[in-house]
């Protein structure tokens, strides 16, 4: 990788406070793009990530939706996966072993069709060591029972909180649904039951359909799009929390280039998540990571905690010359 | 171990209706790929297609440092796959998948099932097979049968002379060989000329495989089927390419295998076939876009 030669000589601090967590970078992989991380091994050095979010956890195992699950859009892509998972036994048996392998922090995604179900499982996953957190998936548009159910009603989604706090003293993150009219209310709501830090945001649920079987092209009907044709709804729900609450928030949603993951930071996500560009490069949060790391220098900033949160909403004409040192971003 | 490449296209050719054929210099994938394995090929960069396109392996040769793949232009990314030219890079990952295995017995004849496109791993399968199986292919009793909707989607016959193998042929309308499908053409010449293979090896659409699992299992001949389904990540992330599968532990229950990773080669016995419904092909979209 060439480096600027107007750079200072010491790499830029990219570390970053995540509530209670201190990340060694912002960079996290979503839940349910990144497997339990050994499907990765071959592609990237995982400790380079900031932390792991694996596939969504329930308590007992999920076989899924029937295929089709999946369908490409522009620029994007429309799934309806329904949840399949290991369940919590397996996990803890087999696969978060084989993470506990490597250094970075592991977050477990959780998943219940009740609030005994959620409560329950994060006992289980309560004092468990090489878990960092659990992120609280009320927010999956493509299951009948619980899921965005409880995201898309403030008190439901408290009270989904509530019952996990209660139960755990792991630090909390509630990954929020687009999927509502006032986003803000639903993380103020989470907040205030409990939460410790947000996430946002999870997929826009979605449809897509054949115009020659005249049929969905989902066996689920609708499912939930992701992907960069997402990024600005999810910059602007990211804006909304944001104004709402004052804990960290963390920035998802067609993250895939370096650029893409220092805008949610600008705005002031203290961290991002990246998700379906793992699908089409594995390595892709290896390049982001650079990219970022390149951008401080370029902009001569030395930690990256004194970049975040730091837009001027005042909107000025841009002048051509300013952004050329910038183009190799990747 | 898999691997990104970046592969350079040494040549590309149309050989038969929609039909395509690519050459790529992949000096380490080439070298890792096995029979029935296959690649996520990013057509291009940037979002338009998003995804890569599995396709599986037409030949591997690691010596030299080459793959081929035969693909037929069936939407927007295989259209652009199309338009490559020799000089261009394409990003491959790789081998992903099973692959198959040859038969563990050797008197009896083997069957291989070809629909459409899915003659793209068989000519290499059959062609190790023949290998394996002696000079002899012929006289040992190498059958092929290969089925397209009209003569002019059959790859060129140059391709399989070489294998000394008997090829049957079908097409849907009949311009070319057996009128109909190629699985009522399985069926019966395997019961006319009382062959009873020791495999059968198939790959086409999910509606052909359908019945030659039900031959399959009908006249117990052990199965090697690849499958295919659509797939975002192709190494067992998204869980996208789910086909519906038989559960041992509890019959009663949904369960499902994954292309990418525990195929794409399945034993006939593995899946749900009743589960799986399939719609005829459509006229590639972007002729009306």
């Amino acid at each position: 990788m060439a480096q600027n030669s107007n750079a200072p000589g010491q790499s830029p601090d990219l570390s970053v406070q995540l509530g209670p967590l201190r990340l060694r970078n912002p960079v996290m992989v979503a839940s349910g793009t990144f497997g339990y991380g050994e499907e990765y091994e071959d592609f990237l050095d995982l400790d380079r990530l900031g932390a792991i979010v694996v596939k969504g956890i329930s308590l007992n195992p999920r076989p899924g939706n029937p295929p089709p699950r999946i369908v490409e859009t522009a620029a994007g892509m429309i799934n309806a996966i329904g949840l399949e998972n290991v369940g919590v036994d397996v996990f803890l048996k087999s696969k978060l072993p084989r993470l506990q392998r490597w250094q970075v922090p592991v977050v477990v995604n959780i998943f219940g069709n009740t609030l005994e179900e959620y409560a329950h499982l994060a006992a289980r996953l309560d004092g468990v060591p090489g878990i960092a957190a659990l992120e609280i998936n009320i927010s999956c548009p493509n299951v009948k029972e619980g899921g965005m159910v409880f995201g898309t009603d403030p008190l439901m989604a408290a009270r989904v909180v509530q019952a996990v706090r209660h139960a755990t003293a792991l630090p909390l993150i509630t990954k929020l649904t687009p999927n509502v009219t006032r986003i803000g209310d639903i993380a103020r709501a989470t907040v205030d039951a409990g939460s410790d830090m947000l996430s946002c945001i999870n997929t826009v649920a979605a449809m897509a359909v054949d115009v020659f079987s005249r049929r969905p092209k989902l066996a689920n009907v609708m499912g939930g799009l992701s992907g960069p044709a997402v990024k600005p709804i999810a910059l602007r729900c990211t804006w909304e929390v944001l104004q709402e609450v004052r804990c960290p928030v963390i920035g998802i949603g067609g993250i895939s280039t370096a650029t893409d993951a220092l805008e949610f930071l600008l705005l002031g996500a203290r961290a991002v998540q990246v998700g379906t560009a793992n699908f089409v490069n594995p390595s892709v949060t290896t390049q982001i990571l650079e990219g970022i790391e390149r951008f401080l220098r370029v902009e001569k900033v030395d930690r990256l905690e004194d970049y975040i949160g730091t837009l001027n909403t005042h909107c000025l004409f841009p002048f051509a010359e300013i952004a050329c040192e910038l183009t190799d971003l990747p | 171990m898999k691997i990104m490449e970046d592969a350079r296209v040494l040549s590309q050719e149309k050989v038969a209706f929609q039909t395509h054929l690519l050459r790529l210099s992949a000096g380490r994938i080439s070298r890792e790929a096995r029979l029935g394995q296959f690649l996520m090929l990013q057509v291009r960069d940037g979002t338009d297609p998003l995804l890569r396109r599995p396709f599986s392996f037409h030949r591997i040769d690691g010596e030299q440092g080459i793959i081929e793949i035969l693909y037929r232009v069936v939407g927007r990314g295989t259209w652009c796959l199309s338009r490559c030219e020799r000089g261009d890079h394409v990003g491959i990952m790789g081998p992903l998948g099973n692959g198959f295995q040859l038969p563990e017995c050797d008197p009896a004849p083997v069957v291989a099932v070809a629909g459409g496109i899915g003659i793209a791993p068989m000519v290499p399968l059959l062609e190790k097979l023949a290998q394996w199986m002696g000079l002899e292919g012929r006289k040992r009793g190498i059958h092929l049968f290969y089925g397209v909707r009209t003569a002019e989607e059959f790859i060129p016959e140059t391709a399989l002379d070489t294998l000394g193998i008997t090829v049957h042929w079908s097409t849907d309308d009949g311009t070319k060989g057996h009128e109909g499908f190629v699985t009522r053409l399985l069926e019966d010449t395997t019961r006319r000329e009382k062959i009873k293979p020791c495999a059968v090896y198939s790959c086409g659409p999910l509606a052909m495989q359908y019945h030659v699992a039900k031959w399959a299992l009908e006249n117990a001949v052990p199965s090697q089927l690849s499958l295919e389904s659509l797939m975002a990540c192709g190494i067992g992330a998204c869980l996208g390419c789910a086909l519906p599968a038989v559960n041992r532990a509890a019959p009663q229950e949904d369960h499902y295998l994954h292309v990418c990773k525990d195929g794409p080669v399945f034993k006939a016995e593995m899946i749900q076939w009743h589960k799986i419904q399939t719609h005829p092909a459509n006229p590639p979209i972007f002729l009306y876009s």
